[in-house]
């Protein structure tokens, strides 16, 4: 009671921290009741926390002792599957040494243990009040999307992919990517599918191959129903698709020109996981392989248009991008938290 | 519904160092606060103890008043009891020496002593003897003497002697006698 009283005289003071490749994006807001006094954003050339970065975030902290961190989780060994059940968790994910939570009663999200305990000895300094997964912050902000589509659903950061497919607000599949860490491995799988002459004795790369041929034959089969579905707009598409093909390769050699260092446009690495994510999603038997027809990408980092003309073009998608600022999203999932 | 992996920290507004202030302050005024209790306490023990003290007091008086009356009584009832006992004393005299004037011829059957007088009935072998024997020593001590006598039938006499004291000389020795009593006291009391 004295508490909520206190509570209620004092400002609350929301902390969200975002880690991003170079810089790491600190957002405030100072809250009295329930109208929002101030709001702060600041970057920090930094991925962990200086002294800088403590001064800042201390000079509002100590307005309140009502002040919550939020973080967005960025653990490589984090994901999301499709059920809450104990007993069927350990068919998707070994979960011994994985944080586990079930979102609604329809799927799980998980991280890592170690990179849990790891992130809040980092932030010893001012403490953890709150961990989202990125997978519950694409959830939320596509709610709207989610409960009523079958669709994939990409939160895009700057290193992170986390990629989810909900029918119906099911979960259908979930993959949290790394993209400088699969960079080699995908490019090499893109060069793989372009020259199908060549086979490596990749294992992933001779499944998905084959899984390939399959779906051609399913989409093959699907073309009979083209005209039904007036889709002479697709095959205007398709007509201007080798233009955009020419374009892409264009602009991709600009960027080889650019980006020395990585080869490939980073939209293109990212396009490349969703492909063979999306492969993986038909082949493997643990999922129920439902044809996906539209794409729902929640950028964050600011993706060019080559990303949303990739999925159109290579994988025949419907492309929606909303921008979405993850800090200020990570604020409204602490909020809501706080007053559940 | 919860949404983070951790719980949020419990929030309060007694940080450490405002902990120990308060602890201070608390202790402080727990420390007055007792102090003060243990005064008012005292204060009211001690005027308990003086209402209580007064009260005594005041009962002592009332008890030293009512001795007081107590001793007045007494002494009075000393002095009433010395008196009948000087009275007593003077009757068992006077009786002692009323007997010793009857001559051993004459009888005596009744005798009353008056306040300032003495009756008697008797009986005596005559006349002369009573006038010689008795009534010249009566006549002595009493102003009026008056005898009547009876003849009995065998010759005797019977006789009824009043004697009386005149007033002022009676009141005169009764002063007298008052007077000395006072002057008695007053000379103990001194």
């Amino acid at each position: 009671m004295l508490s909520r009283l206190f509570e209620a005289l004092y400002l609350k003071v929301f902390v969200n921290i975002v880690i991003k490749r170079a810089v790491c994006t600190v957002y405030i807001e100072l809250l009295s009741k329930k109208n929002v006094i101030k709001s702060v954003e600041e970057n920090f050339d930094t991925k962990f926390m200086n002294e800088k970065m403590l001064a800042f975030i201390s000079r509002y902290t100590n307005e309140s002792p009502y002040y919550y961190i939020s973080v967005l989780d960025n653990s490589s060994s984090q994901g999301a599957i499709p059920t809450c059940s104990k007993n069927q968790l350990g068919q998707y994910h070994d979960m011994t040494s994985s944080e586990y939570r079930c979102f609604k009663e329809k799927w799980s999200y998980f991280t890592s243990q170690s990179d849990l305990y790891a992130l809040e000895k980092q932030y010893k300094q001012i403490g953890l009040d709150f961990l989202f997964s990125p997978f519950v912050l694409l959830a939320n902000f596509f709610k709207d999307k989610i409960d009523n589509h079958l669709a994939m659903f990409v939160l895009v950061e700057e290193n992170y992919l986390s990629l989810a497919i909900f029918d119906n607000s099911e979960l259908l599949f979930a993959k949290h990517l790394d993209v400088r860490n699969h960079k080699d491995e995908d490019a090499v799988l893109a060069y793989e599918e372009d020259s199908s002459d060549l086979n490596f004795d990749l294992d992933e790369g001779i499944d998905l191959d084959d899984i390939t041929a399959i779906d051609e034959l399913d989409t093959l089969d699907d073309f009979g129903n083209i005209e039904d579905l007036d889709s002479l707009e697709e095959i205007d598409e398709f007509s201007e698709s080798k233009d955009l093909e020419e374009e892409f390769y264009q602009a991709n050699l600009n960027a080889s020109e650019q980006k020395t260092s990585t080869g490939i446009n980073e939209d293109y690495q990212r396009f490349l996981l969703i492909q063979s994510s999306v492969k993986r999603f038909y082949a493997d038997d643990k999922y129920e392989g439902t044809f996906i027809e539209s794409v729902y990408i929640a950028d964050g980092c600011g993706v060019s248009a080559d990303l949303k003309g990739y999925l159109e073009e290579e994988m025949f998608l419907s492309v929606y991008v909303r921008k979405i600022d993850l800090a200020m999203q990570v604020c409204e999932m602490a909020k809501a938290e706080l007053n559940s | 519904m919860k949404y983070s992996y951790i719980k949020p920290r419990k929030k309060s507004i007694f940080t450490a160092e405002l902990k120990i202030t308060m602890t201070f302050f608390i202790m402080t005024l727990g420390m007055l606060f007792l102090t003060y209790t243990f005064l008012v306490y005292k204060d009211l023990r001690f005027s308990q103890e003086r209402d209580e003290i007064i009260q005594k007091r005041f009962d002592f008086g009332v008890a030293i008043e009512d001795m007081k009356e107590q001793i007045v009584f007494i002494e009075k009832e000393a002095l009433l009891s010395e008196r009948i006992y000087t009275q007593n004393a003077v009757l068992k005299d006077s009786i002692a020496n009323l007997f010793d004037l009857i001559p051993q011829r004459i009888t005596l059957s009744e005798a009353s002593l008056l306040e300032n007088g003495l009756i008697l009935f008797g009986i005596t072998p005559s006349k002369d003897v009573y006038n010689f024997m008795l009534q010249a020593p009566l006549r002595s001590i009493f102003h009026k003497t008056y005898s009547s006598f009876y003849p009995q039938p065998n010759g005797w006499l019977k006789f009824v002697s009043t004697n009386y004291i005149e007033e002022e000389s009676y009141e005169t020795n009764i002063s007298n006698s008052r007077n000395q009593e006072i002057k008695e006291e007053n000379g103990d009391e001194n």
